[in-house]
Parts: structure tokens; sequence; C-alpha cells
């Protein structure tokens, strides 16, 4: 990477998540000059915190890997993290963003040693493990978090471990003083690839995410799975630490529901299918799961995948939104009320965990984008020429999976390479 | 060789001053290494340190670097000096050596003696790379070949033009518009997905004529495809017979799908009464209506009621039935129920569905279907027979109200999937000589599921590929890629699939997915331009090249590529097409007489590092374990491993390969003729649903070295020294452990008695 | 058969959801259900339900007439609103509950035994006597109304209660004498008849 001057030929991507990263890195390897802003101190966004892919069961990280290594050999992007775009100006081919960089504290003398964090004493909840976890107030937000640099978490500054940090470096990486900086970037496109956020399982009142220890959401699971993870891969339930051999699974929590999101989420059928299988893989005919559905949206070629986690005797589906749930409070268990709709049969089935299928929502709310841009009833950004030169890829446009989101990223990044051409007058 | 000139670098930082006798790396690098100089920082990734290196390069003349330091994954942008005929290669002292192994007196040995056998391996190595320089041959046509003018194809040529690129647009039949120009209307890809919208099919095959970018050939066929990105020839045939050949730099296949022959279906009533009729039927008939009021076929009758029968020949196992979803089916339906609905609400209409898949956004278009008085009901039709006076009666079960029930309506509607146009079974399975009934039925039954469907009678591109005529299929006949963060990543470089022939979709997705294949033919005919590689190792000027009289013609190397890029010549030799290639080495793996290689990877780069190992005697009980790891997985995952403090064994030497395919089974035999006591080779998931970025690399390495005992066997060496594992990059914890276990295994069966 | 059943009948034929639409209150909204079965599942009252909400909307999409409208089901509602405010979309399921009953009632469908309808019936003629309730007679008349002997098998029953909502002075047996009503309740009943004078024009506008 290289520190390419913006120009109205330059294209802007905002957010390093999967379909983020890979518009800049399609755009790039096209020859295009590319600045990447994300919002976090690394790239890799969502799907860096999932354990398994469906319906190939692989991991998230072999493609980050190769997505990494892309992106450090390419000299036409130059990244920027923990930066926002704070206003974007202008019309196709000349627009002016604002990014607001926060101060990272560690310049890149960083060797990613790690002497800063076993020097600093004071702990925080540890975003990447949703909190699962703790994580030290100088740290590297994942184990292949890019840039390879740690971070100092604002909150020790002033404090002795800010000191204790500074003093720890031997190669003058910490800077206290860093400042939080705005600069301005002219650009010709815009990719807006700000992804989504799980929408809040509190707000779901009879699950009782916040009152059932045993109550956790989709992408907890995935932390909890992961051997990196708050719980070293072991598949065990918050309250006790007791194997979790039998789980509920619970879609549409939070989706195709007007009382939080009006949108079908689409991944979620997938990866409660893809996370019955985690039971297999754990405990073998131990494990028991059940999924409580609406409609299986095994939508394409990967319904193989469904027929296939289906004929696993030991995972059921029950056609039913799943009423409420209550905690048995001596054993911790939950249990889940409700009515099989096939038929008609009452249920209070006992479960040691319920995972929520928890929602997406865009991770910009409607009414904070920097620019005026169409968007629908559910936030997410539309396919319409009133944006200009702005293209909405990913998560941003619609509630996608990897592969269509990484679609989504490639498609936009054409859009994007039609404006700077044109700019260029290389377009006829 | 005269003119290479090592610089050995190594850094102290990172607590590597601490744990190693840098001097000693230092001078190894020097003595054995043949480094012309030898430098030790305190922080070689600074910027002072990154600017003497430079400095060495530019007044020293240095053309070979060695950086002793950490992974190079880690610092990569920093120690980027390769290009400008500079070759690097990285010692990686830190994540795999210091923090591999603890902190302690008695580590401290055979700590320093991995961090010099690396040192060792990384002089090696450098000392026989070459810097590559992009293929002066290398050229481009960019202009863009577009098979297909339905919507899929028409949007990757139109999104191209926008681009500036010029693109030759070929459709078969003697209109644009493909499938999309037989509905009515299409699902709304636009707030608030309330009702059906325009097609657009129209504008946009107006847009197609009008771009001066654009040519359209209708009637025609492609009949011959050869050459490679940059430079694919196409004959392009019409009906008349008339055939012209042209230039391209990519190509985008939009060779739509075949709609499902609902014949198959009499169980539905369809042939036994022309009131059942498919989801396109219906679209026919409605045109046919005219804004006026649609009729049944039977007697012509005014529809009053509809019954809409989902996952018609789908979603089963039945023979003769489609397994998958096609995904668009559902919000067809709620379409075409609305058409009766908007048009008369007395009209009813019922869709019988088991899951109804309005995924995003398109669950405010079932509301809306639902707003509209369209009836939903869950279950499973059993049978379609004609009624009395008209119409169809549908058995089914109504699975909420649990009970058989019957319905009869004017009209039944039959939701039929799609099936890709892929043209025919490139690994179509022949009856080998020797083979088992067994075998052959497997492969008779792979090929099957491979195609589905799919006829298979015809070509679509005719390539003229040492591999077949047509692009690989995944499965069921869709040419789609298997991975899931690269959807675009294709068998075939330079050739891309858009829209349903790469997997069931509808025409918003199509239309999205044909802009990404349009970039990424784009991006291949630029590439190719340039002489670098495509996907994954994008920008890889390296291509590999063949020593012509030293080769065999057995054509391993044709056959193995993953990538169908090796063609033979008139005299049975190799043709690399290095456009084509990939560069992950298979082929260097493939061949038995080691002719192949590249300028920054061959046989020898790595065939010198396992040689340059220092190998203790027999008696020292420092036995010496070979580890060839795969870049993308293996390599990282021991990397991460000692990143999160997880040590391993001290007599490993781990050499990062491009492929697990890559590796020529000369690496392990030469290893254990020198004296080394175990192998172990990690690679990717194979099989089914493989992880192997190179798809058949490491599938390739394990047939491999299945059949290495033999030469075991010659050597009298125990069977299990060899050991071939999938290894993911979340195996943190497993590939230390695989490390180790072949330690003990050491330990109980012994050394080597080969070393010398 | 009542006329106005009759009637219903020839109108909607077979078509039972256009029918509720028309004449049951919120019944437009019976098409929107995506058969989740929340509701069914949220009611307190669920086991005693021979057919949940979620499983009426479906009998009324299949055209279930008699056995939607005989149906004791939907007179188990205790209006606790658990499943309007679950309900992803949106129905108002405890007002199509009421507006089923009613429409039953009306149709003469509604099953005569059921206690629910019966006390629905004495509550309202009570409340529309007196403008207010007269707690101690409807407790009176509920106790009695399946016969004397269960009657004061009941009120025995009840006693402890009665006493000691008596003591609470939450309870006055006077008032089964000296139950004076709202003021006005002249114009009261006036009003509630012209309110009904209305609705059944309204209904004999539908033809009903």
């Amino acid at each position: 990477m290289s520190e390419p001057v913006a120009t109205n030929q330059t294209i802007l991507v905002v957010g390093g998540g999967i379909s983020g990263m890979t518009a800049a890195l399609e755009a790039a390897e096209c020859g295009k000059q590319v600045i990447l802003v994300e919002k976090s101190p690394s790239v890799g966004g969502r799907v860096s915190q999932l354990y398994k892919y469906f319906p190939k069961m692989c991991f998230p990280t072999c493609g980050l890997e190769i997505n990494l290594r892309r992106l450090k050999a390419n000299r036409n992007i130059r990244l920027l993290t923990m930066a926002e775009v704070t206003r974007l100006e202008g019309e196709p081919g000349d627009y002016t963003a604002t990014v607001r960089i926060r101060p990272r504290y560690v310049n890149e003398n960083c060797t990613a040693c790690g002497a800063c964090a076993e020097a600093v004493e004071a702990e925080f909840d540890d975003e990447f493990h949703f909190g699962l976890k703790k994580r030290k107030g100088a740290y590297l937000p994942f184990t292949m978090a890019y840039p390879q640099r740690y971070v100092l978490d604002p909150r020790i500054l002033g404090t002795e471990d800010a000191e204790r940090a500074k003093a720890a470096c031997k190669y003058g990486a910490i800077d206290l003083d860093m400042q939080e900086q705005t600069v301005e970037l002219k650009v010709g496109a815009v990719v807006w690839a700000t992804g989504w956020k799980p929408y809040d399982a509190a707000r779901i009142q009879p699950y009782g995410y916040d009152r059932f220890k045993n109550v956790i959401t989709s992408v907890e699971l995935e932390r909890i799975m992961d051997p990196n993870g708050p719980t070293g891969g072991r598949l065990v339930r918050p309250s006790d630490g007791k194997e979790a051999k039998n789980i509920a699974f619970i879609q549409c929590a939070g989706s195709r529901d007007r009382n939080h999101l009006k949108h079908c989420s689409r991944i979620c059928c997938m990866a409660s299918l893809k996370q019955a299988t985690y039971l297999r893989e754990k405990f073998g005919d131990e494990g028991k799961a059940t999924i409580y559905y609406i409609d299986i949206r095994a939508i394409d070629r990967i319904e193989d995948f469904y027929a296939r986690v289906k004929a696993d005797p030991n995972v059921s589906f029950i056609k039913s939104k799943v009423a409420s749930i209550t905690e048995d409070r001596a054993t911790g268990d939950v249990i889940l009320h409700g009515v099989d709709t096939e038929g008609y049969h009452r249920y209070s089935n006992r479960h040691d965990l319920c995972v929520l299928a928890i929602g997406m929502e865009p991770s910009v709310p409607a009414d904070q984008f920097p620019t005026e841009l169409v968007v629908d009833e559910n936030g997410f950004i539309q396919r319409d020429p009133a944006n200009g030169a702005i293209f909405a890829a990913g998560c941003s446009e619609d509630a996608l999976d990897v592969n269509r989101a990484v679609q989504s990223g490639t498609a936009a990044a054409l859009k994007a390479i039609q404006v700077v051409n044109r700019v260029a007058g290389t377009e006829g | 060789m005269s003119d290479v000139k090592i610089g050995a670098y190594i850094c102290k930082g990172c607590g590597l001053g601490e744990r190693l006798d840098t001097a000693a790396l230092a001078k190894i690098a020097e003595r054995e290494g043949k480094a012309a100089l030898a430098k030790e920082h305190d922080f070689l990734c600074s910027e002072q340190g990154v600017a003497m290196i430079r400095e060495d390069i530019e007044k020293e003349g240095l053309n070979r670097i060695v950086i002793a330091a950490c992974s190079r994954r880690a610092k990569t942008e920093a120690f980027g000096f390769d290009g400008d005929g500079v070759a690097v290669s990285r010692a990686n002292l830190r994540e795999g050596v210091i923090w591999a192994r603890p902190d302690t007196e008695e580590a401290r040995e055979t700590t320093q003696e991995m961090a010099e056998d690396y040192v060792r391996m990384a002089c090696a190595e450098v000392r026989h790379m070459t810097p590559p320089k992009p293929n002066p041959e290398a050229q481009t046509h960019r202009r863009i070949l577009v098979v297909g003018g339905g919507v899929s194809g028409m949007t990757a040529a139109l999104e191209a033009a926008k681009a500036g690129y010029e693109v030759t647009l070929v459709e078969k039949t003697g209109a644009l518009g493909g499938m999309a120009a037989r509905l009515h209307r299409r699902v709304p890809d636009h707030a608030p997905y309330a009702d059906p919208q325009e097609t657009g099919v129209e504008q946009m095959i107006r847009e197609v004529e009008e771009s001066p970018k654009i040519e359209v050939v209708l009637n025609a066929r492609i009949t011959r495809t050869s050459g490679a990105p940059g430079r694919f020839s196409a004959d392009i045939t019409t009906e008349s017979g008339q055939t012209r050949t042209e230039n391209f730099g990519a190509i985008v296949q939009a060779s739509g799908f075949i709609p499902y022959d609902a014949s198959k279906l009499p169980e539905l009533g369809y042939g036994k009464t022309p009131d059942v009729v498919t989801q396109l039927e219906l679209e026919e008939l409605v045109r046919k209506a005219d804004g006026g009021p649609i009729k049944r076929p039977s007697d012509g009758k005014e529809v009053r009621s509809v019954f809409f029968v989902q996952c018609a020949g789908q979603r089963s196992d039945k023979e003769g039935h489609l397994p998958y979803c096609s995904g668009f089916c559902c919000t067809a339906s709620i379409k075409q129920a609305m058409y009766f609905r908007d048009q008369n609400p007395d009209i009813d209409t019922t869709i019988l569905y088991t899951d109804l898949r309005t995924p995003g956004y398109l669950e405010d278009f079932y509301r809306s279907g639902q707003r509209k008085g369209v009836i939903f009901t869950k279950g499973v039709a059993s049978e379609v027979r004609p009624a009395d006076g008209g119409g169809a009666v549908v058995r089914f079960k109504d699975l909420i109200l649990d009970e058989e029930v019957e319905a009869e309506a004017d009209l039944v509607v039959l939701a039929t999937g799609m099936i890709p146009n892929s043209g025919v079974d490139i690994e179509k399975p022949e009856r080998r000589e020797g083979q088992s009934d067994e075998d052959y039925q497997k492969a008779l039954e792979e090929a099957k599921a491979r195609m589905g469907l799919n006829p298979g009678e015809e070509s679509v591109l005719n390539l003229q590929y040492r591999q077949g005529p047509d692009l690989p299929k995944l499965r069921y006949g869709f040419a789609d890629s298997h991975f899931i963060c690269f959807p675009y990543e294709t068998r075939r470089t330079g050739i891309y699939t858009a829209g349903p022939v790469r997997r069931p979709m509808d025409i918003a997705q199509a239309i999205e997915d044909a802009t990404g294949a349009a970039l990424k033919a784009i991006q291949a005919l630029e590439n190719a331009g340039k002489g670098r590689a495509a996907h994954p190792r994008v920008g890889d000027l390296s291509y590999p090249s063949f020593r012509r009289d030293g080769c065999t013609q057995c054509k391993r190397c044709t056959v193995e590529c993953p990538f169908g890029a090796i063609d033979e010549d008139e005299e049975r030799y190799p043709v690399f097409n290095e456009s084509r290639c990939r560069r992950c080495g298979t082929c260097m793996g493939a061949c038995p007489v080691r002719v192949i290689s590249f300028e920054n990877y061959s046989v020898d780069t790595v065939g010198q590092q396992i040689k340059a190992v220092d190998i203790p005697d027999e008696f020292s009980e420092k036995p010496r374990i070979l580890v060839l790891a795969c870049e993308n997985d293996a390599y990282p995952a021991l990397d991460m491993a000692a990143q999160n403090g997880i040590h391993y064994s001290p007599f490993v030497r781990v050499v990062p390969v491009r492929c697990l395919g890559s590796v020529n089974t000369i690496w392990v035999t030469d290893a254990l003729n020198s004296g080394y006591d175990g192998v172990i080779l990690m690679g990717c998931q194979k099989g089914e649903n493989y992880q192997c970025h190179f798809v058949k690399g490491s599938e390739m390495a394990h047939y491999r070295m299945g059949k290495i005992g033999d030469s075991l066997e010659q050597l009298q060496l125990e069977v299990e020294r060899v050991q071939t594992y999938e290894v993911a990059i979340t195996d943190i914890e497993r590939a230390p452990r695989l490390i180790n276990e072949m330690e003990q295994l050491i330990e109980k069966i012994g050394m080597s008695p080969f070393k010398f | 058969m009542s006329d106005l059943n009759a009637q219903m009948l020839e109108r909607y034929r077979n078509n039972f959801l256009e029918e509720v639409e028309a004449n049951v209150e919120e019944g437009e909204w019976v098409k929107m259900c995506m058969q989740c079965g929340v509701c069914s599942g949220s009611c307190p009252l669920g086991p005693y339900w021979e057919h949940p909400p979620q499983e009426i909307f479906m009998m009324i999409r299949a055209g279930k007439r008699d056995e939607v409208l005989k149906s004791e089901s939907m007179w188990m509602c205790t209006s606790c609103y658990n499943c309007i405010v679950r309900c992803p979309r949106g129905l108002p399921i405890t007002h199509i509950m009421h507006g089923l009953a009613h429409y039953a009632e009306r149709l003469g469908l509604a099953p005569k035994q059921n206690p629910t309808r019966r006390f629905a019936l004495m509550f309202w003629d009570n409340i529309a006597k007196y403008g207010r309730v007269n707690e101690a007679l409807l407790s009176l008349k509920l106790y009695f109304m399946d016969g004397f002997s269960t009657g004061i098998k009941r009120a025995l029953e009840m006693a402890p209660v009665g006493l000691g909502l008596f003591k609470a002075k939450r309870f006055n047996p006077m008032a089964l004498i000296a139950h004076k009503g709202c003021k006005g309740k002249k114009d009261l009943q006036k009003i509630l008849a012209k309110a009904r004078e209305i609705e059944l024009a309204k209904a004999a506008k539908f033809g009903g």
C-alpha cells in the first residue's frame, strides 16, 4: 500500500467488512485508486466474528487471509482505520468527503510484539467477543487483525496504565498525544458498505435475553464456538458452563416482525441450520437441536444443505414462532412455550440453551448518513439515480449472505469505476 | 546465477535479540548462506531499518534480500522490496521460532538451531529465486464477448460499455430479451415493494441497440473459442452458416436457464388438461389477455379462481425432480396472483406452499400479496386432476389444519424451476479399462449430481481447451464458484458466468450478478495485458515455464491443472497459457521429471531450502521434521498458534508452499534421503466441500502422497514418517499438535538411518 | 337457521373470508396472518382453546364457516392483549375474536350454552339497564344461571370472597334491592336504542 493522492478519479469505499473490502480490492485490481475507510481499528467486519460459513462449513478467516494478502500487496489502496465519513458533498465525479480519524495512540512503529498489553492492567469488555470475554486496555482486536497494530483503549488515557504501556514499548509506537484528525478527500465515486448490526435482542421482551443467562444470540454462539473465543471453543452455556447439548434455535428473532424489523434477514435460517450441525460436531449423537421457525428459507441450490440437516434425526423442526421463554431457576434451563401450528400442538419444551437467530439491521440508521440517500422503510439504501455516484454494497443494500454481499460489492465497484472512468475520459 | 548478490538482515526487535544469538545468525548468513553482507538491526521494520536496506540495495547492488525477522505475513508493506530486479525471502524467526518456543534455558540451544536453519533456508531460497518480470508477450484485446442476450447478458454488456469497453453480444435466438421478455411484469426491486413492476426489458434492449460500444449478433452461436484472457479468439457462427472470427479480452457467459419440463409432472395434472399451466405459460396467457380478463385455455372461460402449486418438481429427491429451490418462484406466484387480484378482486387466488421464501425486502411483497387478498396455504399437493366442466381439482394436505382436502380452480399454475443452460459435462465419466462396476457407478452418480437435469447436449463456448469445451460444473449443472467469499472465482480464467447459469436467481439478482461479472471480465483482460495473475495470487508476475528437452510428454500437467490452463501442441508438448494460469504450481508438483518451474518458485527454491537445513547425526536426539504447509491456511494457522503462545517441537522446519498441489514428491524423497526423520504435508480440505483455493491442489497432493509408500519401502523407511493432513486456518491448536505427534512418533520408531 | 345466517350464506356462497371481512370487526386483517402461531402460544387461556386464533384464521381462509362460527374458541378471549402485542403482522387479534363472537351471535350460530356468551349477555343487559354494572345482581344471576341448587352451591363457595369484599367495602349487598344506576340512565338507554337502530340499518343495507 502506498499513499495515493485522492482525486476525482479516486473511489472511496466506506466500510471495511467483506463487502467493502471486496469492492475496494476488485476496483484496485482493475487498476483504480481506492481509499478504504473503516470505523473500527481493523478490517474484516462481521464475517471475521463468525466461526464457520454455511453451507460449506468452511472458515471465514480462510477467505479473510486471502483478502488481507490482496490488500497488503495492493499499492492502489489506502486504508484508513478508526475513521468515519462525517460529511459527503458534491456530485458524481466530484465529491468531497470529510473523514474523522480517531486516535489509536499507537503509531506505525508498532510491531505487534504485545509488550504493551502485558504491561497494562485495566480490562474491558472485548467487543470482538460481544463482551463475553475481557481484553486489556492495550489490545490487538483479534488474532488476525489488520493492520497488525495494537490499539489503546481511550479509557486508560490519563491513568498509570497509559504510562505503563508507553514505557513497555521499545519501539516508540505508543503516542499518548495523538489527536483526532479530520481530513477532506476528493473522490469521484463512493461505495457505501457500512453493513449491518445484530438487532438488539433485549427488545424482544418475551424471550428474556436481558433476564436469562442461557438465552443468547446467534452471533454470540459463533464466538463461543471459536477456539480463540471466550470458552476456548467449548460449546457451553453461560449460566454454569455446562455443556449445551440440547439447544433451541428461535428463527425470526427480530425479523419479519412489525414490532422489530419488518424485513426478512435472509441469513438466519441458514445460520441456524449451520449452528445445528455444531451440536453434532461437538457431541455426536448426544447433541440435540430444535429449530422453531415460520418458513425455512434455504434459498436456491443450498436447499441441499437444509435437506442434509433435516435428515439428521437429532435435529427437529417445529413450525412455530415461540411465544415466550421462562427460566427454571434451579437448573438454569430455559423453557420455551408456544404452539406448533402444524396441526395445533402446544408445547413447553426444556432446553439447555436458547439461541436467538437474530435479525440484521443496517449499521447506519436512515437519518444518520452523512449525505442524503434514498433508503427504504427498513433503512436499506435503494438503487436509485437520486443517489448519484454513491453505490450501496452488501448489507447496506439488503439483508444478504456473504456470497451475495461479495457479489454486491463487486457490482458496486464496477458502478464506481464507470464514474471515475468517465471523469478520466476513458469512457467514450 | 553469477550476478546474485544477497543481503541478509537480522532483526533484534520483538525479543529476537534477547532470545537469539543474532550475531551468530549473521555469521551463518555470510558463511553458509553466502550473503554478500549481513547486518543486525534493533528494529528492522522501522523507517531507519527499511531505509538502510534500500540504501544497501542501491549502493551495494544487492538483488536478493533475506529478512530474518517476523513472519512473511507481518510487515509485508515495510519489507516489500520485491520487483525491480530484487527478490525477497523471509526467515520467520518471530512467529516461527521464538514465539513457538518456551523462553527457558533448556530450550535455548534448540531454539537457536531452529533460527539458524531458517536463516540458511532463506538464503538458499532467495539464491534460487529470479525476480519475476511480466511476460513481454503479454497483450490484451479490450473487447469483451458476452454470450446470451437475456437480462444477464444485456446487463453485462451495458455495464461493461458504460465503463468504456467494447462488447460483442451474441444471442442464439432472433431477438434480445431472453426469458424476461416473455414476462408481463416482474417482481419489484424498489420500495415500497408492493406491486409488480415493468420488466424494463424493452428499455434495456433499446439501450443495448443504441450503445455505440455494443455490437449485437443475433441467431448466432459460438462455434469455437480458443486462447486465453487478453487473447481469446472466438468463432461466431450465424444460423445462415456464416462464421467470423474475432478476438476478445474476456468472456461473460450468460447462457441462462432452461425451464423445467412440466410434462414430467403428470401427477400434478400437467398435460392432462390445458388448465394446468406453468408460471411461464401463465405469463403468456396474461400477455395474450392484453389487459382484459384472463381466460382459461380449455374453453376460454374467464378465470375466477386460480391455484398456485409451489415447488412443483422442486425441492424433492424424486427421480426427475430438482433437488434445489429455484429461489424466484414464491415471489413470482405472488406477482401472478396479483395480476388477477389487481384486475378483479373477486377472483380467488390461493398459493399452496411449504416454506414461503420472500427474503429481505421481499417480505414486504408477501405482505402486499396478503393485503390484496391472496390466500396462502401451507400444504403439499399430492394430485391435480381435470375437473368436470373445465379447470382442475387439487388434492393436498393442509399442514396447518392437518387434513387432506380438495380444492377446485379454473386454473392451476405450477411453480416449476430453472435448469442451468451450462453446456456439456466436461468431466463425463467414460468406462475405463479395468474399472470396477462399483467405481463406474460412483462416477456416474457424481456426474448426475454435477449435471442435475442439464441435458448437456450442446456446448455453449466450444472451448478448444485440453480439458473440454465448456466450464466445469459445480452442482446440478450450475457453473458456479465453490467459494463463499469469492462467488466469481472461476476455473477457467477470464470466463465468468452470470445469471441463472451460475445459480438459481431472480431478475434483480441476475442484474447485480451480471454487473459483478462484467467487472471481473474487465479485470481479467486488464491484468492479462500486464502479465499479472488473476485471483487469488493477484498481481503475481511469475508464470510457469518448462524445459522442453526434458519433457516426456506424459501429460500429467495438462490433465491435473485445476484451471485447464495447459494445452498440448501438435507434438504433444504442454502449452502454458500464462494468462489462464493461476500460479498454484500444481503442474510443478505433477511433473515426474521436474521440468516445470516459476521464476520465483521452483523445485529448486524449495528443494534447496530442504537441503540447507543442518541435519544432526543419528545420536544427537535431535530429529528433523519437514513441514510443507499451504501458505493460505496451514502456515497462518502455525503463525497464529505461536501468536497465541502455543509451543511446538523445535525439530520442525516449516516451508510454506503456494498450494499443496505444488509439492513435488522429489522434495519428500530428497528430504528422507538426506536424513529428515519425518515429513508432514499440511493442505486444505479436499473433496466435496473443498476449501483448497486452487480447487484440486490439496486433493492431488493427497493422491500423490498416497503412492509414496513404494518409495519409502525402497528406502526401507516406515510409511508413518510421511503424513498428509487437511489443516484449516483455525487449527491453531491442532496444527502444532500434529507436529508434536510426529516428534513422539519418531521417538517411538527411532531416528532415520539416513543421516550423513 | 336464522334469516340473517341464510342471507349471509347465500351472499358469500363459499367465500367465508369475504364474509368475515365485510361483517366482522377488524375482519379485513384475517388475511394478513402468516401462521406463526405466536398468538396461540401467548394466550393465557391457551390450553382451553379448541381452535387457537391462528388456526381460526386458517379455518376462515379454508372456508370452514360452521366450524368457526359455532366454535366456543373465540369466546375464550379475556382481552389480555398479549397476542396483539406480540403479533408480528400487527393483527388486532383480540378485536377479531370479539368480532367473530359477536357476528356468530348475530347470526344465531353462537353456542347457546357457552358460559362466556351467557355472561356477556347478562353483563350487557345489566349495564344497559343501569348505566353502571350492578355487581351484586350480576353475580347473583351468574351463580343461578344453571338452576337453583347449583346457584346455592356456587354462592356458598364464593361466600368467603364476598365476605372479604364486604369487609373491604368493595361489595354492598344492599345494591340487590337499592341499586340506583347512573344519572340519566333513561337517556343512556335512548342512546343505546338509537345506536342499535343505526347498526341494524347498516346491517340491513348489507342485506343482513
